[in-house]
């Protein structure tokens, strides 16, 4: 399907910064239409990496809970971190793979937590290893 | 702009300085952040007009704030010659103006900082950055009570500085997560494990005290220091970690708030503060500073999508600021585990 969003958005920025903001918005509003055109901008990268984002964090989580479940001593935490690491996305609208992130990330958080209260420091470090991935994937740049 | 809130607006004037020929002119809405409406108008009276500046609540503010921390604020510096606007009058009902808000002089002939900005200082960075500190140590030197400060939010003892902090942040947190976040809970569970030693003293701090948040004229000097709305007491330590933020460094973080050199800019606080910037210490409230300021963009995620607050501002700092922060602690937080 062409124009792709992320054209449309990348160019409705552009417009929207080099031309129309000067004649259109109110003093006041021109730093937020700005930000409007940087939302674009953000947003027309997001179209093309979301997806791909969210379904590699679930794919590492669920590696994670495979790795580690051997360390986990809770016997309830340790079946639901095998069934999360043996699901996969089926679907890769962005609000499927959001909905499966937000239970693995719940879930990260509770092993995180059982770690920690167990002191399996080698454990511990690989989760920080993968946290450090994932908001180094997730990052932002400016331009 | 609206002539009924310049009339309105005079009304109210008139009645509280006491000058029923008080006339406001060329009310006009100016940027002001997402935590306040603001406007610049000329007020008429006594012979003289002066040039002030009116901040009103929004319907819904970035972070909810005491409406009169940021006046009082303003009012205990202003005496003590910091660089602050003159407080002029704060209305904290809202039947004047439809909702609360307060009234200061404008600082003319100034600009901020954009924190999107490579090199928003130019020339002047050692100039601004030399005040810039040294300003933050004064604050951190100053005594509360004789500010008349000393009912400000604050914990029990200097002992309690950093639990109180993060106590608030992590409600924000609790409250206002849209999606679980792993990074911030960590740090969470981090800092309360690893608390930091007693605060030196009990101080003012003022709670936003970074780049962009002050004015500096063409001569490069400090012209005001503003958004104080979430100024409360605590560990001056707290002040020095936000401001060292690589978030506010301009891309550099060894130059924080896109000035001095990191050691330089600790040293000037140190000076100008009487205190010490003990590095065990510092490093807990700059990773809490990083903390904080993910309860603060998680905060403005929420504002956003639920349209409680629709500022463009709390959806990019619900997506890069939250990034990078997340990016800061996850950095920090794994070298240390």
């Amino acid at each position: 399907m062409k124009p792709e969003a992320s054209d449309i958005l990348n160019i409705s920025a552009d417009q929207l910064l080099a031309g129309i903001m000067s004649v259109a918005a109110p003093h006041y509003l021109q730093g937020a239409t700005a930000i409007h055109g940087l939302l674009m901008k953000f947003a027309a990268r997001e179209y093309e990496r979301g997806a791909d984002i969210r379904a590699a964090e679930n794919a590492d989580i669920r590696a994670l809970f495979a790795e580690l479940g051997g360390e986990v001593r809770d016997a309830a935490l340790k079946t639901q971190l095998a069934e999360a690491a043996a699901e996969r996305d089926t679907s890769l609208t962005i609000s499927s793979l959001d909905a499966s992130n937000a239970r693995l990330r719940r879930l990260l958080i509770a092993l995180h937590v059982h770690l920690e209260e167990h002191k399996a420091r080698a454990a511990e470090k690989r989760v920080w290893r993968l946290l450090k991935t994932m908001a180094a994937r997730r990052a932002m740049p400016l331009f | 702009m609206s002539d009924a809130l310049e009339r309105r607006l005079a009304a109210y004037l008139a009645d509280k300085l006491g000058a029923p020929e008080l006339s406001v002119h060329d009310l006009a809405r100016i940027p002001g952040g997402a935590s306040r409406e603001t406007y610049r108008f000329r007020a008429c009276y006594g012979g003289v007009e002066r040039k002030l500046i009116l901040r009103r609540d929004p319907p819904a503010s970035l972070i909810e704030t005491e409406r009169s921390t940021e006046f009082r604020a303003y009012q205990a510096f202003f005496r003590l010659g910091l660089p602050v606007p003159e407080p002029i009058a704060l209305e904290l009902d809202g039947a004047a103006l439809e909702r609360p808000f307060f009234v200061m002089a404008e600082i003319e002939n100034a600009q901020a900082g954009s924190i999107l900005a490579p090199d928003p200082y130019g020339a002047h960075r050692m100039r601004i950055g030399g005040q810039f500190f040294t300003i933050l140590g004064r604050i951190a030197g100053a005594d509360p009570h004789a500010l008349g400060l000393q009912d400000f939010d604050r914990p029990e003892s200097a002992g309690d500085c950093w639990r109180h902090e993060l106590a608030r942040w992590q409600k924000v947190i609790d409250e206002d997560e849209d999606e679980p976040q792993p990074i911030a809970r960590a740090a969470l569970r981090w800092l309360t494990r690893h608390p930091p030693p007693p605060a030196q003293k009990i101080a003012v701090v003022h709670g936003d005290y970074r780049s962009g948040n002050f004015l500096f004229d063409g001569a490069g000097d400090i012209t005001a220091i503003l958004d104080w709305e979430m100024a409360h007491l605590g560990d001056p330590l707290e002040d020095l970690g936000w401001a060292l933020d690589p978030l506010w460094a301009h891309h550099d973080p060894s130059h924080p708030a896109g000035t001095l050199a990191r050691d330089d800019a600790i040293a000037v606080w140190e000076k100008a503060s009487g205190l010490r910037a003990d590095p065990a210490a510092l490093s807990w409230w700059e990773i809490f500073a990083s903390l904080k300021g993910c309860a603060i963009w998680i905060s403005a995620a929420h504002e956003y999508s639920t349209r409680r607050n629709d500022d463009p501002v709390n959806a990019f700092s619900g997506w890069y600021c939250l990034a990078f922060h997340n990016k800061v602690l996850a950095d920090r937080l794994e070298a240390l585990a």
